[in-house]
């Protein structure tokens, strides 16, 4: 009953006029950077975040979820439309979005979209209710130990569940948190890493920099290398019986918005995981469970449903841990919480009793942002087509002007402007040999945080690592640090299963 | 053979490595300018955390470096140019204009030196009108003065063109 006041309390804050007003602007922008091949949740979130100084902290979160919320909406647009996944969240839709414009039945693979996006949506929403108070209850009895082990989890989930190269990832990891331990010193205020006396880096390096440098620089360069501005756009036509028809299609799709929903949720929770996984995994068993599998992938709106509801849902299942535990499920919420600790926030359970304006604030926001981005979405189909013929070399321009003006806000240093560019064009190579960018983020973003708990832990214990594998003084902390290590080890025994397998198989 | 031929996947992964080890040991000589010993009465030195993760970092690198000896990794096999031939132009183009952007922002301000990037860039890769690159090329900067200068209240870099903008801050203070 408390959690139904407290939502209705958050339904309302959602419906203030300044909330309301960039909460429906948050979902067109979102809906327009989904639908923008190269552009993402992640990159629209980094790139605005620095717009939100101004705002309330409500305001500016309910803002960026709408547009992270937006952004899983808008992929499947130029998945189906111009066979290019507007994000990596959309890569799945292709699959069987493409096929289905190709056919000629564009609005049937849209409209599939937006739907299972809308029931991927609502359905985790509803979970996230159910889930986040208790949850954040858990986490309220944490310290530095439950903390630092939280956060070792979250890195050793990316090597065990990534499905990257470990070394290259782990490689990510220790540079995101290398990184962040640039500036003074947190208990010893010593310089550390201090460059060539370059006093820039006495205040350390704003996670920004590094956001908006490899998911705004570097993904503009490598989209530029992809695309080169050539892109073949499907016919479509709108009118109502299309839409009917559309509709009509979708009763066959009930399996793929279970599967999609769920799943797409328990993933989203995990910190490697986020939407892209979830959407890819949703297909994969929609498929394999469903009656008419050999169909798949030449165009069935159940394996546009399957993916869409899934990374609807991961999107959502992502801020679960976030608002919590204070760990990001993805990289995008890797920003928002970086965000938070820019707006004077401390992420974390104590959110959940210091600031319910602002926590309930973003949970009835996502019911309001939900069915408005369904709305949108579909009205608003004409009017993005015409967006994605809007050819790249104007687009990129104004993306690297709202980088560099972007990279420059925060600290208002020119230095940081030259360390973003940098970042970029060492994420862009970094990527394309297959070096994973995203934990480098969520590294810097964790960086102080985690330092600050191991080094609390340890003054605790008087330097004693034993602290985190007590499982009679600190069993949360010991069961999560054995858990990260499995993680860690996970991959090693990969090719020991493959190996034995293939045995078992030619046997 | 053009140049882009010449940087294959293969010699770009083994140079990249190689760098990144480096820079390891960069990181790692630089973080030893402070301690970075860890015991019960002292606690951490400032340079313990910065200096173990750089020593993880090379680690990786070396593994990197060994798994491409051994030829284990997809790239350590893959001799297609790490950069086509009709892509390179657009990278290149972009990050040399970048580079110039930044650097002229620290000179001439950044309302004008996006002026000349917007319209060198629009000029380059687009084949729109001059009337249009004109009009884009100077209404971006105008709007981005608004939005940050106007409703932000952040100042950007005006560099040598600041006295310009003193009857504009008169007219929006005043």
């Amino acid at each position: 009953m408390d959690v139904f006041i407290l939502l209705l309390e958050g339904i309302f804050v959602s419906f203030e006029p300044l909330n309301l007003g960039l909460l429906v602007f948050g979902c067109l922008i979102g809906l327009f950077v989904g639908a923008m091949p190269g552009l993402g949740s992640v990159n629209g979130v980094a790139i605005l975040i620095p717009i939100t100084f101004i705002i309330p902290p409500t305001a500016a979160i309910i803002f960026l979820a709408a547009v992270y919320y937006g952004a899983m909406y808008g992929g499947a647009i130029s998945s189906v439309m111009l066979g290019i996944p507007g994000a990596s969240t959309a890569v799945a839709t292709v699959f069987d979005g493409r096929p289905l414009a190709v056919k000629g039945e564009a609005m049937t693979a849209l409209t599939a979209a937006a739907v299972g996006s809308f029931v991927g949506g609502t359905v985790s929403v509803i979970l996230f209710t159910l889930f986040a108070p208790p949850l954040a209850e858990v986490a309220l009895r944490f310290n530095a130990p439950e903390t630092f082990a939280l956060m070792v989890m979250a890195f050793a989930t990316f090597v065990g569940l990534g499905g990257d190269d470990v070394p290259k990832t782990i490689f990510s990891i220790l540079i995101g948190l290398a990184l962040s331990t640039i500036g003074l010193d947190l208990i010893t205020g010593k310089p550390r890493l201090i460059f060539f006396n370059i006093p820039g880096f006495l205040h350390g390096i704003n996670f920004l920099v590094l956001a908006i440098g490899i998911y705004g620089i570097g993904e503009m360069l490598w989209t530029l290398e992809e695309t080169k501005g050539k892109v073949q756009m499907s016919k479509l036509s709108v009118n109502m019986k299309e839409v009917g028809r559309a509709f009509g299609a979708l009763k066959k799709t009930i399996m793929a918005m279970n599967i999609g929903s769920f799943l797409g949720f328990f993933v989203g929770i995990l910190p490697a995981a986020g939407a892209t996984p979830a959407s890819l995994m949703s297909y994969g068993i929609t498929k394999q469970l469903s009656k008419n599998s050999k169909e798949f992938g030449s165009g069935v709106p159940a394996g546009v449903v399957a993916p869409e509801c899934a990374n609807n849902s991961a999107s959502t299942g992502s801020m679960l841990p976030m608002l919590t535990l204070g760990i990001p499920g993805s990289p995008t919420t890797a920003i928002l919480l970086g965000g938070m600790i820019l707006w004077g926030l401390t992420p974390g359970p104590l959110l959940f009793t210091q600031e319910p304006e602002f926590v309930w604030g973003l949970i009835g926001s996502l019911y309001i942002a939900n069915f408005f981005t369904l709305v949108l979405n579909i009205a608003l189909i004409p009017a993005f087509l015409m967006v994605l013929r809007i050819p790249f070399a104007i687009l990129a321009p104004v993306i690297f002007v709202l980088c560099v003006t972007g990279g420059y806000a925060p600290t208002q240093s020119l230095h940081d402007v030259w360390l973003m560019l940098l970042f970029g064009f060492a994420g862009y190579i970094l990527r394309k040999l297959d070096y994973p960018v995203a934990p480098a983020v969520l590294s810097i973003v964790l960086g102080p945080l985690a330092e600050k708990a191991l080094r609390q832990s340890l003054i605790l214990s008087d330097g004693s690592m034993g602290i985190f594998f007590d499982m009679a003084e600190k069993p949360i902390a010991a069961i999560i640090m054995y858990i990260a290590i499995v993680l860690l080890i996970m991959p090693a025994f990969g090719p020991l299963y493959r190996k034995f397998f293939k045995k078992a198989q030619t046997t | 053979m053009s140049i882009t031929n010449k940087i294959t996947v293969k010699r770009a992964e083994i140079a990249v490595a190689v760098i990144l080890a480096l820079c390891s040991i960069a990181l790692m000589i630089k973080s030893a300018e402070n301690r970075i010993t860890w015991n019960a009465e002292e606690n951490m030195g400032a340079g313990f955390l910065p200096f173990y993760l750089s020593l993880g970092m090379l680690i990786c690198t070396v593994l990197t470096i060994i798994k491409f000896v051994l030829k284990r990794s997809p790239q350590s096999k893959d001799d297609s140019p790490f950069i086509e031939a009709d892509a390179f132009k657009y990278i290149a183009v972009t990050i040399i204009s970048l580079v110039i952007l930044v650097l002229a922002i620290g000179y001439l301000g950044i309302y004008f030196s996006l002026i000349f990037f917007l319209a060198f860039y629009l000029r380059y890769f687009s084949s729109k009108s001059v009337l249009f690159i004109s009009v884009f090329s100077l209404i971006t900067p105008v709007l981005t003065f608004l939005f940050f200068e106007w409703l932000l209240k952040i100042p950007l870099p005006q560099g040598i063109s600041e006295p310009l903008f003193y009857p504009v801050y008169d007219f929006m203070y005043s």
